[in-house]
This record gives structure tokens, sequence and C-alpha cells, in this order.
């Protein structure tokens, strides 16, 4: 292997090299993410020979074609004129974008606090510590766990209620509804966000931060004018890795939400395991990649942007 | 100090104790709230303490075969895909580091995008291809599913812990005369080490956690942990889930207790960030 003059020979012989070397991740993504999901999207539109063929001769209720240039929507129409499934599709598109706002509101407020406490002040260090311990404890737990600790926490005869009950009123029941779902997904969701935007709130310079103080700004105009522009792109990987992982949940909405109506992860898994129509499953998740693709190109840009900024690219 | 001053101060830290609290609640709450019941003979509502304590759940779980196999079957899947992890992304991370390659940029974005599909779909999509290759309900197969979640992890956060070791280093050591493997080895790898590391635990985790994938392409032939919790919960009193969600759990705390300098220190931020 040509791993002689790393870095400084611009030799072919060690472009290979570094090209060989990386490739086995990419043959790996290529061949379980890339090609799945190209065969999965042709299966969607009908065409159930070649890969297909196996999972083709077991679902129900397909919709076929009988030649590679042909394409059936039959499968789209199936879901698309389910009234379950449009309104299992606007409460996922909800539920995701109160949970991200939410974590990366509640992630921004510690970063700030973290950023903005002065050396030797007890009582804020004190709290500092507290609550930045406090905000990666979810990244400890298994998500099967945190979903079953959200919804005994949460139930009829859980903490809130028992509480509620001992001081004399009548508590909410959130366990089964989508309220323990949403405080589930901003659970399991926010150690990721806080990191991220922490690192990217930590390393924008004191001296910005004290020029504005001594300029008179206050902590919301510091926020707004100094930090914020300067932590966009690791609040948008926040934003966006938060927004996925929740249109893609499975677990939490399973174990915590009620059974209509429900997030599309819950309702894909059960089109392919339970109702055994593979096709519908798959064209569910066609809908929800689409969605995702939004926020990733989001994602994308605001990387690549930096880069710009700083010379990188 | 003006009495308007103190008021103010002493108001904001009113609401800070209360943001505090909410906080606490919010995120330890129902651990806390689950844990107690794995030490209770029964619980009735509205009471905030289980009516007696007991420890025999801990023996009703380790009594069950069915549920100690998942346990061990939990550990042989996550070394097995560590080991393969290691031996796909370790070699691929450093050559994103310090090589220059065409389409470098694009395949480290490109392995990235693997993370930007939402995982119940891809596993839906990889299911219907798995059923051609034989793949469906076998070890390998869900192998292959822990592996693609912890394929990010192990690329991009040892390639910027690669990165971060300054090449003067490296050339200095070799102007002293270490061969190019002795270098890697004496100093690239131990300065490399806490990224490495944390790659290492978050995969494991990753794998140890996985719940969803290995339910869809596992079940029912292969019952890890986290999908045994799903028919746990309906089929057992709630003391045994409680148990076995502590024993779950476990893992996740002592390992990431061990890495939580490097994580909460920026490895993890860091290696998210293109470069």
């Amino acid at each position: 292997m040509a791993r002689r003059h790393t870095g400084t020979g611009p030799g072919s012989r060690i472009k290979i090299g570094g090209l060989l070397m990386a490739s086995p991740p990419i043959i790996v993504a290529a061949v379980f993410v890339g090609f799945p999901i190209i065969v999965a999207i042709a299966y969607s539109l009908g065409h159930v020979g070649g890969l297909n063929r196996t999972i083709a001769t077991i679902a129900r209720g397909q919709h076929t074609v009988g030649a590679w240039d042909r394409m059936s929507l039959g499968a789209y129409r199936d879901v698309f004129t389910d009234p379950r499934f449009t309104h299992d599709l606007g409460v996922t598109i909800i539920v995701t974008l109160i949970a991200t706002l939410a974590v990366t509101a509640l992630a921004w407020v510690i970063a700030v606090y973290l950023r903005t406490t002065p050396e030797g002040a007890w009582f804020r260090s004190g709290v500092a510590k507290l609550i930045s311990g406090l905000a990666v404890v979810p990244m400890f737990i298994p998500v099967v766990i945190a979903s079953w600790a959200m919804l005994t926490f949460y139930a009829a005869d859980g903490f809130i209620r028992s509480l509620c009950a001992d001081l004399g009123f009548q508590g909410p029941t959130w366990g089964y509804t989508m309220v323990c779902v949403a405080i589930g997904l901003v659970w399991t969701n926010l150690p990721f966000a806080t990191l991220m935007i922490t690192s990217g709130v930590q390393s924008v310079p004191d001296a910005l931060i004290e020029a504005a103080r001594d300029a008179g700004a206050g902590l919301l105009t510091i926020v707004r004018t100094v930090i914020a522009p300067l932590t966009i792109v690791p609040t948008v990987i926040a934003l966006t890795f938060t927004a996925i992982g929740t249109l893609g949940a499975f677990t939490m909405p399973y174990f915590t939400g009620p059974n209509a109506p429900s997030m599309l992860g819950v309702d894909m898994v059960s089109y392919f395991r339970s109702y055994n129509r593979p096709q519908q499953s798959v064209v569910m998740a066609v809908v929800v990649f689409a969605v995702a693709a939004v926020f990733g190109a989001f994602y994308v840009w605001a990387n690549f942007r930096s880069a710009k900024d700083s010379g990188r690219v | 100090m003006p009495v308007s001053t103190m008021v103010t101060k002493i108001a904001r830290q009113v609401l800070t104790v209360i943001f505090v609290v909410a906080l606490l609640t919010f995120i330890v709450g129902p651990l806390l709230w689950l844990a107690i019941r794995a030490f209770s003979t029964s619980w009735t509502y509205p009471r905030l303490l289980p009516d007696g304590w007991t420890l025999q759940w801990f023996g009703r779980v380790f009594d069950d075969p069915q549920l100690f196999s998942s346990i061990r079957l939990s550990i042989e899947f996550a070394i097995t895909t560590l080991i393969v992890s290691s031996v796909i992304c370790l070699p691929a991370a450093y050559a994103f580091s310090r090589f220059d390659f065409p389409g470098r940029r694009v395949f480290l974005i490109g392995l990235f995008a693997t993370n930007a599909f939402p995982k119940t779909g891809l596993y839906v999509a990889l299911a219907a291809l798995f059923y051609a290759f034989n793949l469906m309900s076998t070890f390998g197969g869900v192998v292959v599913v822990h592996l693609l979640g912890t394929i990010v992890f192990m690329t991009w956060i040892p390639a910027a812990a690669f990165a971060s070791v300054p090449r003067s280093f490296e050339e200095a050591a070799r102007d002293a005369g270490g061969g190019r493997l002795r270098v890697f080895f004496t100093i690239t790898l131990p300065l490399a080490m806490p990224g490495i590391l944390v790659a290492l635990i978050m995969s494991f985790l990753a794998s140890f956690d996985e719940a969803q994938g290995t339910y869809l392409v596992g079940a029912p032939e292969f019952y890890t942990m986290p999908t045994e919790m799903y028919s746990l919960v309906l089929n057992y009193p709630r003391q045994v889930a409680a148990v076995f969600s502590i024993l779950l759990s476990i893992p996740s705390v002592v390992l990431l207790m061990l890495v939580r300098k490097h994580v909460m220190g920026g490895q993890l931020a860091e290696g998210f960030q293109i470069r």
C-alpha cells in the first residue's frame, strides 16, 4: 500500500492508496443504504422482479407493472387515499416540528446560561454544572428504557397524576397520547442538541462578548447579535439531527403513543410486519425520506456555507 | 446595594431554582420512578412510594432462561459489530484525515448521509432486500443493521481525532528515524486515542441499545435485550420490566461515564462538522 509520503507528495499511488483505504465504509453504505433505497423505490412503483421477487411473493395487496420502463402509482394512491395515513403524516410532521423546536430552544437556554456564567459566582456555577450534567443524562439510557420510563411517569397511575392527586386536584393523563410521545422525543434528543450547541456557543471568543457588554448590550442583544451568528452551523446540525431522528422514531411512539393517530415509524413497521403489506410500508418510507431530504439539504447547505466562510473549501 | 437590585437578584435566583427543579423532574423523574418500581412489592395509586420493598424480582429475571439468553445475545451482537466496524471504518478514518484523494469530500458527506435517512424507513427498505439475500432473521442480517448505526461514529469522530494530531509531531518522529508504522503506533494512534475511544463506546452502545431494526430484521429468531423489552412489558409484571431496565442501563451508564469527559469536552461535537 502506498503509505510513504503521506500528504506531502502528490503522487498518484498515494491517491489510489487513500481511496482504497477509505473505500470499505463507502462500499458498506452503498450496498446497505443506497442500493436498498433504490430497489425499494422501484418496488414502491410496482417493480416486483429481480431482488424484489422474494418479498413480492409473500406480500398482499400489491400493485405491479410488467415492464421495466413502466411504473404504477397504485401503491402511492392506496396510501395517500387512506385518511389514516394522511392524518398520521400530519401528526408526524407536527410532532417533529414541536419536538425539534423545543429541543433546540432548551439546548440554547442551557448553552447561553453556561457561557455567561461568570467565574467565582458560586450559585450560578453550581447551577451551570448541574444543568449541563442533567442535559446529557438521556444519552446514558437506551431508548427502550426511556420510552417505558416515560410511559409509567405520565400514565394514569404515574408520578404526575399521583402528585396532583396528593395536592388535591385531578392531574392530566398523558400516557398513550401524543403529548407523551413529544415529551419523550424531546427527552431522548436533548443530549445531542445540547452538546452541539454548547460546544458552538463556548467557542465564541470572550473578547467579542465583553466588547458587546462594554458597549452596554443586554443579554438578549448579545445572544442575538454576537453569539447566534457564530453558532448557526452547530444549531442547524442539532435541528437536522433532531428532526430526522424524530421522523424515523419507532420505539418512543410505539410505547407511549395512542393506537391512532400514530407516527409514521409505527405505521411502517405494522404495515411491514403485521399487515403483510410491505409495498405500502415502503411507500411510506419513501415519503419520510422526501421529508427528511428537505432537512438534510438544509444541513449540507449550512455546513458548506461555514466551510466557505472559514476558507476551508 | 439598592433594594431594587436585591429584589431582581432574588427573583432571578428563584426563577433559576424553578427551572432547575423542572429540568430535574423532567430528566431524572421518569428514571427514578421506574427504578424504584424494581424494588417494590406493589404500588397503590396515588402513593408516591411503593407499598413494600423486595428484591424478589431480580431473582425472577436471572432464573428466566429466555431473558438471560437475550442478555448474552446482546453482548455477542455488540462485540461482533464493534470488531467488524473497527476493521471497516478505522483505516478509512485515517485515510480521510491524512490523504487527499479524488472524491474525498463527496464520500465523507455521502457516509454522513447514511444518518440522514430516518431509521425506520431505512430498515423497512433494507428488510425488503434482506428477503432476497436470505438475511432475514439471521445473525449476519442483524449485524448489518447494527453496523449501519456505527458507520458515522466510527469514521467521522476518529477522522477528526487523527486530523487533530499535528503533522509536525509525525514529521519530527520520522526525521528522528522512526519508520512509518512505528510513528503511527507510537505518536499518531496514542494522540488520537480519546476520539477513537469515544467512537468505540458510542458504537458499542449503538449496537447494544438498537431495538427497532433488530426487531424488524431479527425477530422471531433473535431477541436482544432491547427487543425483549417490547414483549416483556406486555407479558410480565411491571416490576420485572423495571429490573430488566436497570440491567440494560448498566453497561451504557458505566461505559459513558468512562468517556464522559471527552464527550462533554467536545470530541463528539467536533466529529460532526465537515472538514
